[in-house]
């Protein structure tokens, strides 16, 4: 969300006219507005996931007493989630530099972190049955529910038999609108859930590329000479190595945690962003307002990320764009292959499931595969348009043409 | 140009070793990583024995060593020059020219060397397969979607080669497993490896009845595919069209009827429509080569079947038919992302082409404009389609990790998944090293074909 919120705060006076005019050319584009609509959608399915797919109700009467499981039993992550929406709300509205807004936003969000971790301890132990056998008791006033009343992690271990069973097919009462996968958890819950970590995975990856990238392929394209040799041998290593088999040495090595795998597919996949940057840079280093700048005496990092950073930026936003879409594939297939996460709900490991036993279970290649191809497809129109708008030649003769 | 290559090739030896160099780094820096104990560990074995084991890995890989003593152990081992290593695992007399070792793999217990010789053909030959079909298909649709740009089929190839792209290649292989190859659905094609195990004794080509039953295959194989051929090529537009969905449809409910019997239902309504429409839309595609193409394909597939009604004998289907048959799958589903993504390069390059000077001279000075597109703009066009040919690799090498698992292929990508899932060292290193290096080779063909191609290439 980073590339489009600093796109919509396009206030600072030095490229207020550029952003503004990229932003509108990308808006006219159907595919773009289907793109963002989509991402849109699962941005504020994966903030409010625990209240969308739970198994604590959102609000019950027991014996006269009131309240919220759902809200006691939020985990850290999902207030962090929360805060940080409500923070980019607030912050697209208040007139700020894209970079302000960019800054204020991941600080607000480490904080928001910092706090949940340290306040915010739900009960150890989840037991998701109580309420379902409080409710067959016939103890509960009033109820009210989650939408789909299932967890991504129940396993409906209450019920007798729970395996994989076909959508709308459970006979006991239960209502899994696309079925349940193999542990018989609700398929629905557990892609809701999953969201979350396509979006962290596709978001912090790409960050974390992008800044290694940019610091390698700015300082190349700004020194050249031997600097730019070694680097560029750096990124043709990276580059040779296909980016699937390093990926798979990573995971295997260094254990499955979420947060490792952002920053391992981030390791492997810098190499195109250094590329641009450096190309960009190159170009920009000889023209007089970057000469003017080292004139000045201005420091390394102001020359080359105030002034000619802002002034590359546009290929290496495509390029991110792009970059999203193959970070969320590449987590995907690493799930797919069983070296994903271990509980976690996540949509390649259900599609992994779908072949898994003898048989074929449409459902669980339907619904996550088709989760993976809309989202990969989002970002891919989103980064197509977004060439389109920053490409002046294609700008032209498309506006002629189409 | 000798020496062009000569410096290309000595600028590959640093980028190998940095290879060698980043994927030792990340086993060497892994929590645990791997010693002579995390590789005896879960073994149910004595404590001699144990201490045994250890000390013979210890020796063998030096893996009590520091990390870099290890790397360069390693890197002696797989180097054809270096210090031959004696079989107690001490080094011995320097040596220009030995066999360079890979080590054996924990896992297998077996050489790497002869696994990799077993594996490394299989995933050659997935994408050897590959690549020309996917410059075929692309170039076809390029071509076509950039000479009638802004028209319907550029519009619609454009939102299809994007999602086409966009599709994750465990779902088309999983959904081409789920329907096509499983009991619930159309058992068409076979859910695993690369050869049934009774076609490996069978003959080379299929075997009929007798002379009677060839002649019959030949001549309704040959009748249905030429016709077919002169339809798609010589009809008009709207024949094109109607026979085309005529054919789908039929197409269609037979597909429907070997699902669910021959009594009309809603499944055969809705594949006859579907197909109807395809074959239709296929048939009306402006692009020549690729209604020939489509129609050949149809036609060779609707004479077996003919021939099969008509009660031509057919003792067994020999092992091409068997190796083809289970290569349909895997293949498709390992190109159909190349695809996408080359032949929208094709389509704007061969635009960006159409719009320079010297085509645009070219018009101007009377040249038609078919000649323009293939004897001017094309041969330009081609030279992006090189460059990326030298990526294509990689990510088709990517591609068969996932297409090998899986279609259950024993090929290396396969292999790479089992070696790193059980931190199989020597086996990793290898994969890792074998996959670099064919990249690397990559590199150089592409850098040798745009040598050829483009003569603005300077040689020094």
């Amino acid at each position: 969300m980073t590339e489009t919120a600093s796109l919509h705060g396009g206030r600072a006076l030095r490229s207020r006219s550029w952003s503004r005019q990229v932003l509108a050319a990308l808006l006219k584009r159907l595919g773009a507005r289907i793109g963002l609509v989509w991402i849109a959608a699962l941005v504020l399915v994966a903030t409010f996931a625990p209240f969308i797919a739970n198994s604590h109700p959102l609000y019950m009467v027991v014996d006269g007493a009131a309240s919220s499981p759902a809200l006691r039993h939020m985990e850290p992550l999902d207030w962090v989630w929360l805060c940080g929406f409500a923070l980019a709300v607030v912050l697209l509205l208040l007139p700020l530099k894209a970079w302000q807004r960019l800054l204020g936003w991941l600080l607000g969000v480490a904080a928001c972190a910092a706090f949940a971790y340290a306040t915010v301890s739900p009960p150890a132990l989840t037991i998701y049955e109580q309420y379902r056998e409080l409710e067959a008791d016939g103890r509960v006033e009033r109820l009210i529910r989650a939408p789909i009343p299932y967890s991504a992690k129940d396993y409906l271990r209450d019920f007798a038999d729970t395996g994989i069973e076909a959508p709308l097919a459970a006979g006991d009462g239960r209502v899994h609108w696309l079925g349940t996968e193999e542990n018989g958890a609700d398929v629905a819950a557990r892609m809701i859930h999953a969201a979350r970590i396509a979006l962290g995975i596709g978001f912090i990856a790409t960050g974390i590329a992008l800044l290694i990238g940019t610091l390698i392929g700015g300082l190349m394209g700004y020194f050249s000479g031997v600097v730019d040799i070694i680097g560029m041998r750096l990124v043709e290593i990276f580059e040779a190595i296909p980016t699937l088999f390093l990926l798979l040495t990573f995971v295997a090595f260094f254990g499955r945690s979420i947060y490792m795998m952002m920053i391992i597919i981030g390791i492997t996949s810098w190499s195109g962003y250094a590329r641009y940057v450096r190309a960009e840079f190159l170009k920009l280093r000889e023209q007089d307002f970057v000469q003017a700048a080292v004139a000045c005496g201005l420091p390394l990092w102001s020359i080359l990320f105030r002034h000619m950073l802002p002034n590359g930026i546009a290929p290496l936003l495509v390029a991110a764009s792009f970059g999203v879409a193959s970070a969320i594939l590449a987590e995907a297939t690493l799930s797919f292959l069983g070296l994903g996460l271990v509980d976690d709900p996540s949509w390649g490991q259900m599609l992994n499931q779908a072949v898994q036993s003898s048989t074929f279970n449409w459902w669980l290649a339907v619904f996550p595969g088709g989760a993976i191809f809309l989202t990969v497809f989002a970002y891919n129109l989103i980064g197509e348009a977004l060439r389109d708008a920053v490409d002046p030649h294609t700008q032209r003769t498309a506006g002629g043409a189409s | 140009m000798l020496i062009y290559l000569l410096r290309r090739v000595a600028l590959m030896i640093p980028t190998l070793f940095g290879i060698t160099i980043v994927v030792f780094v990340v086993m060497a820096a892994a929590p645990g990583g791997i010693s002579a104990q995390s590789l005896v560990d879960g073994t149910n074995l004595e404590p001699e024995t144990r201490q045994a084991l250890e000390d013979y890995y210890n020796r063998l890989y030096g893996l009590d060593q520091p990390p870099p003593v290890q790397y360069l152990r390693w890197l002696n081992n797989i180097s054809p020059v270096g210090f031959v290593r004696e079989a107690d695992g001490s080094l011995g007399t320097f040596s220009l020219w030995k066999a360079p070792d890979l080590g054996v793999s924990f896992r297998y217990g077996r050489p790497v060397t002869d696994l990799l010789a077993e594996r490394l053909p299989i995933t050659l030959l997935l994408n050897l397969l590959s690549i020309p079909l996917i410059y075929a298909v692309s170039i076809a649709i390029g071509v076509q979607a950039a000479r009638a740009r802004g028209g319907r089929f550029d519009v619609a190839s454009n939102v299809l080669l994007l999602g086409l792209w966009s599709v994750p290649t465990m779902l088309a292989g999983v959904l081409f497993i789920g329907f096509f190859a499983s009991e619930q659905y159309w058992r068409w094609f076979p859910t695993a490896g690369l050869v049934r195990r009774e076609a490996v004794d069978q003959t080379f080509l299929p075997w009929l009845g007798g002379p009677g039953d060839v002649l019959l295959l030949a001549v309704l194989i040959g009748a249905s595919t030429a016709l077919l051929v002169w339809a798609a090529a010589c009809a008009p537009t709207r024949a094109r069209r109607l026979g085309g969905a005529l054919l789908g449809g039929v197409l269609g409910y037979l597909m429907a009827t070997d699902l669910h019997g021959p009594s009309p239902g809603g499944l055969h309504l809705l594949l006859a429509l579907c197909g109807a429409f395809a074959c239709g839309a296929l048939a009306g595609l402006p692009s020549a080569f690729l209604r020939i193409a489509f129609a050949g394909g149809v036609g060779l597939g609707l004479g077996v079947g003919l021939a099969r009604v008509a009660g031509v004998e057919i003792v067994h289907g020999g092992y091409l038919f068997d190796r083809g048959w289970h290569l349909v799958l895997p293949v498709i589903t390992l190109s159909y992302g190349g695809l996408a993504f080359l032949a929208k390069l094709t389509r704007s390059s061969l635009l960006e082409n159409m719009a320079a000077d010297y085509a645009r001279t070219a018009r101007a000075k009377g040249v038609a404009e078919d000649d323009v597109l293939w004897r001017h703009v094309f041969r330009n066009s081609l030279l992006p389609l090189i460059t990326v040919s030298a990526t294509l690799l990689p990510s088709l090498l990517a591609g068969s990790v996932i297409v090998e698992s899986i279609f259950s292929i024993d090929g290396m990508g396969k292999l790479a998944v089992e070696a790193v899932q059980t931190r199989d060292r020597e086996l990793v290193l290898s994969v890792t090293l074998i996959s670099g290096l064919l990249t690397l080779a990559g590199y150089l063909l592409a850098d040798i074909a745009y040598a050829i191609v483009d003569p603005r290439v300077s040689y020094d």
